[in-house]
Order: C-alpha cells, then sequence, then structure tokens
C-alpha cells in the first residue's frame, strides 16, 4: 500500500476523450474525482459511456484525449502499475467456464504472482464471502447467472484490489441475487480500505450503495453528489404531469406559484417540485383548465434519484425494465 | 514466464478435463497413418518412392506435420473463442506481458502437438516403420516440429485475432492449409515434382520441417527424401525462422486488435 497516496483522489480524470473513428464519440470531455475508501456510483443509460470510461481507467482502452489516474498513476503512461493495483469485474459474464470455480480463482491469483499460500487462504475466504464454497468444485457453466456473477466478485478480490471497478455488477440479476450482491459489496466497504467505482443504470442501486453518485450522459459528467443531496434538491414532493397541447404556457404559469421550488421540463414529462404533493395536486391542475393544455396524466411521488436524472438530462432513464430487454441491450452493447 | 506457464497450465489442464477433446485429438492422426497409410501402401509397388522402406516411413513425418498444422488451427479456434467471449479481458487487465498471452496459447497448442507425433511414431513404427537408433535424432525432430509449430501457431492466432467471426477464420485457415500439406513433400518426394510444383513445395516451411525429421528420425535418409535430402542446417534455419515469423505475425495483430 502506498500510503502518501492517501491524500489525493483514488481515481481522476480530466477531459477524457474517447472516439471511435470520426463519428461515435463515447467519452467526451469527462472529468472525474472519487476520493479514496468510498463507493462512487456511475449512474447513466446505456450508451453513456460508463463501459468506456472503466475501460480506461482499467487500461483496456487508451483515450483518445484527455488524462487519467488511478492510485495516481498514469492508466496509459504507467498501465503496468495500474493493472497489479485494481480489480475489476466486467459488464458480461468473462468465465472460462471449463474450469471450476476453484480453478478460476487459483489462476487468477497465478497471474498476479500471489505465491500458493496465500492463494489458497484467499479463495477459500472468498468462497466462503460470495457462498460458493459447496459449488467450488463444479466447473462453472453449470452455475446459475447469479453464482457467475458471485464468482467473477471474488476473482476480482483475489488480488486485494485498491481499487475495484465492477461494470453493472447486478444486470440480468433477479431480485434476490442483486440485494446479495449488495450486501457483499456494504461489507467490502466497512471493511474499509477500497476504493469502488461502480456503473449502474439502476436508480436504486446507486441510492443504497453509493457516497456519491455521478450522473454521466453522452459521455459527459451532468452531475454529481451524495444520492439524498440531489434528491433533496428536487423539493419535497414532485409531481410529474404528462399532457398534450400549450405545454410553455402551462409551465411559465406553474412557475410564478409560491410553492413551486423546481420545474423541469423534459421531453415528455415536466416535473415539479413542490412542499406538499397532495395538498398542491389540485392547484397545479387548475393551472392548466385556464390553457390550451389538456392534462393526460399526473402523479405524486417521492422524488427519486430518476427525477434527479431527469431533471439533468431531460430523459428518463428506464430502470424498471424487464430482464428480457435488459439481456437484450446486455448483447447489443 | 510466469504467466506464459500459467496460462499453458490452464489450457492444458482444461484440455485433460475434456475426454472428447483428448479422443479427437489422439485418434486423428492415427486415422490418418492407417487408413491413407495402408492405403497408398497397397497401391504403390515395394521400392517406390520409399526405396525398400515402407511408404509409411515415408509418409509419417507428413502426418507429424499435418497434426500440427489442425492443432495450430484448434489453438486459434481457441483464442477467437476467448476473445469473443471477453475472456482475453481478463488477461489485458492483469499485470503480464501482452506476448505472454499469446505464447501460453502457442505453447499449449505445441504440447498438444507433441504428443500426436510421439503417437503417430509409435503407430508408424508398429506398422512397419524404422527409426532412427539415434535418440538424440528422435527429440531434435520433436523440437523440429515444436518450431514449425509454433509458427503456424502464430499464422492462426493472427487470423484469429483480426476477424470475429469463426466461420471466416475457418474459411482463411483452410486455404492455408491445403497448400502447406499438398504442396510439400509431405506425400510425395520433390524429386518426383514437375518444377513449379517443386519451387512452391520449397516456399513451404513444412517441406524443410519434415525433411529434417526424415533425416534426424528415421533411417536411410537419402532413400526416404527420394533424392538428396536438403541441408540439415537449411531445415533448421527455415523452421525456425518461420517460428518467429509466425509470432511476430500473431502479436502484431493482437496489438492491432486491442487498440
Amino acid at each position: 500500500m502506498n500510503e502518501g497516496l492517501q491524500d489525493g483522489p483514488a481515481i481522476e480524470a480530466r477531459g477524457l476523450v474517447k472516439r471511435y473513428g470520426d463519428e461515435v464519440v463515447a467519452v467526451d470531455g469527462l472529468d472525474l474525482s472519487v476520493p479514496a475508501n468510498r463507493i462512487y456510483g456511475l449512474l447513466g443509460p446505456n450508451g453513456a459511456g460508463k463501459t468506456t470510461t472503466i475501460s480506461i481507467l482499467t487500461t483496456l482502452l487508451e483515450p483518445t484525449g484527455g488524462e487519467a489516474k488511478v492510485l495516481g498513476l498514469d492508466v496509459v503512461k504507467q498501465a503496468g502499475d495500474v493493472r497489479q493495483r485494481v480489480g475489476v469485474t466486467f459488464q458480461e459474464m468473462v468465465l472460462d467456464d471449463e474450469l471450476t470455480g476453484r480453478q478460476v480463482l487459483d489462476y487468477h491469483g497465478r497471474l498476479y504472482r500471489i505465491g500458493k499460500a496465500e492463494r489458497k487462504a484467499k479463495t477459500e475466504e472468498l468462497l466462503a464471502l460470495v457462498e460458493l464454497r459447496e459449488a467450488a468444485e463444479r466447473k462453472a457453466k453449470t452455475y446459475s447467472g447469479g453464482m457467475k456473477r458471485r464468482l467473477e466478485l471474488a476473482r476480482a478480490l483475489m488480488t486485494t484490489p485498491e481499487v475495484l471497478f465492477l461494470d453493472e455488477p447486478t444486470l440480468g440479476l433477479d431480485p434476490q441475487t442483486r440485494a446479495r450482491i449488495w450486501d457483499y459489496l456494504r461489507a467490502l466497504k466497512e471493511e474499509g480500505g477500497m476504493t469502488l467505482l461502480l456503473t449502474t443504470h439502476y436508480m436504486n442501486e446507486a441510492e443504497e450503495l453509493a457516497d456519491t453518485v455521478g450522473i454521466i450522459d453522452r459521455g459527459k459528467l451532468v452531475v454529481e453528489g451524495a444520492p439524498q443531496e440531489l434528491i433533496e434538491q428536487m423539493g419535497a414532493d414532485t409531481i410529474h404531469v404528462i399532457g398534450d397541447g400549450e405545454r410553455d404556457a402551462f409551465v411559465e404559469k406553474v412557475r410564478t406559484l409560491p410553492f413551486v421550488q423546481t420545474v423541469d421540463v423534459g421531453r415528455t414529462v415536466i416535473q415539479v417540485g413542490v412542499d406538499s404533493g397532495s395538498k398542491r395536486l389540485v392547484e397545479i391542475v387548475s393551472q392548466a383548465t385556464g390553457n390550451a393544455f389538456e392534462i393526460e396524466d399526473i402523479t405524486v411521488s417521492k422524488p427519486s434519484l430518476g427525477d434527479v436524472f431527469l431533471k439533468y438530462t431531460g430523459r428518463r432513464l428506464r430502470d424498471t425494465d424487464s430482464p428480457q430487454t435488459q439481456h437484450r441491450m446486455l448483447l447489443m452493447s | 514466464m510466469a504467466a506464459t506457464a500459467t496460462l499453458w497450465s490452464k489450457q492444458m489442464r482444461k484440455f485433460l478435463a475434456s475426454p472428447e477433446e483428448m479422443f479427437g485429438l489422439l485418434i486423428q492422426p492415427i486415422l490418418w497413418v492407417v487408413l491413407f497409410g495402408v492405403g497408398m501402401k497397397s497401391m504403390l509397388s515395394a521400392g517406390m518412392p520409399g526405396g525398400g522402406e515402407p511408404y509409411v516411413a515415408f509418409m509419417l513425418p507428413g502426418i507429424v506435420v499435418l497434426s500440427a498444422l489442425s492443432g495450430a488451427i484448434g489453438g486459434g479456434s481457441v483464442w477467437l473463442t476467448e476473445r469473443l467471449r471477453g475472456i482475453v479481458k481478463e488477461y489485458l487487465v492483469a499485470p503480464i506481458p501482452r506476448l505472454s498471452i499469446l505464447m501460453g496459447n502457442a505453447l499449449s497448442t505445441m504440447t498438444k502437438s507433441m504428443f500426436q507425433a510421439i503417437i503417430v511414431l509409435v503407430v508408424g513404427v508398429i506398422l512397419g516403420a524404422r527409426l532412427s537408433p539415434n535418440p538424440v535424432g528422435w527429440l531434435g525432430g520433436l523440437v523440429l516440429v515444436a518450431g514449425f509449430g509454433l509458427g503456424f501457431s502464430g499464422i492462426a492466432l493472427s487470423m484469429a485475432s483480426q476477424t470475429d467471426n469463426p466461420g471466416a477464420y475457418h474459411a482463411m485457415i483452410m486455404v492455408l492449409n491445403l497448400p502447406l500439406l499438398f504442396l510439400s513433400n509431405a506425400l510425395y518426394p520433390l524429386a518426383t515434382m514437375p518444377t513449379w510444383m517443386r519451387i512452391g513445395s520449397l516456399l513451404n516451411p513444412a517441406t524443410y520441417t519434415i525433411d529434417g525429421l526424415r533425416q534426424m528420425m528415421f533411417r536411410d535418409p537419402s532413400a526416404l527424401a527420394g533424392g538428396d535430402p536438403l541441408p540439415l542446417w537449411l531445415c533448421w534455419g527455415a523452421v525456425l525462422a518461420f517460428a518467429a515469423l509466425g509470432m511476430w505475425l500473431a502479436y502484431a495483430a493482437f496489438r492491432k486488435s486491442i487498440k
């Protein structure tokens, strides 16, 4: 462990750019600073540049522009040192599934030149942590999706990384398995000594786990903060209005109401932050009657990170996707 | 070195844990020797082209080389699968030299080719081929085959690094595979070939491997070669140069694929 690095951020990116050819800009001037020993959640829709960012930070891809440092080490010039000290799980399942669970962990440790005794101890410890002891002698191809994910997590932890990158760690998993993975990650945080950067497009995952959330859209960081702070900015309650007609006139009138704290106009949804949703609902509706604006749908809710996302990107982040659509997206990405 | 050994050991363990793959790998060269060798022998009258030696002895080095070829194609397939399934990313984020990743694959392919070569020779001897009395020659022969296997593994790995389509990979590699076998001295002696074919064969690293094998491993090599054998130093030089070229091609293609 390098004590000197405790002061600086564990992960730092400045003006990071990744272009593919002339057309595609996957990361577009990303600035990122993750303090040590924290969990940072990079939240964004598919195609926002999350995976590309992780690929650059883990030295898999070289950036087109800008620079990135992990533990104070340049990811291009000191790639070898970065590799030695970070761990990663990829978005898709990456397992040599002809090997048994124990062999997967053991070979991974050997690649990092961990001594035999330490490898053995670590393997046992991690198999216990991710509750795969009983399946350890079975080939990984017989594992369920959740078991494979847990094995991948254990593999990433084999080398006791100082920074752990998790790209969509619970994508496509059932709710129970997701909750279990969250438990492991929380336990890791409790233990300390490790910085975690995870990407997700599940709002609740970011809310549950992250100390800091960064919302990334079209390759840029649009807003950053503790989940609760971001949510509190939205007002006590949020009223979502969907309607047809003179939207602008309606929005103008709503803005002038004294109890309205924020108004964010998305492509389809207008979000109004108010002091008390149930009390103000009628007054909001009444603003529409005088205008050529017809309300089709109106709901009141406690604000969530989803509302924060909508506010900053103008788009909804679908966090209620069925596992099937997620799977399709995974295949397409 | 350590990383190469680790990746080699992983591939070997997977191989030893797969009875189907072992069976296929061992049976294929035996079938070649028995079916092709025996068939040809009954067709050819004694004394040609082996000059007193049975045809089986003449064609054994060719079968050894052919096995090394198919082994290398299999190694390329493994590599393509690992690339497509993202397993290569696990190697790439590890603090290991890039070349060691390729070497792990190529050396495991070579190891399998050694097994095959030994089986081919044993079956050949059972069928009447006579080996040279000098065990150093046998060892030299195996090293020569390993060099050839390394070179062709490199070519297969470079092709498997340049495509994302297993069908395209197999189509491309078969185009190379056929002339490497038939445009060589594997099945017929250089001396009896038409000139254009002899020129083609002399450009083929398989020819030097096979000629070197005949000289080091078998009795009465000049008769087996059906004329004057190629100088042994030239055989070694050509095969080692081919091994280096193959691995360089693989490395260059791999570097390009991870940019």
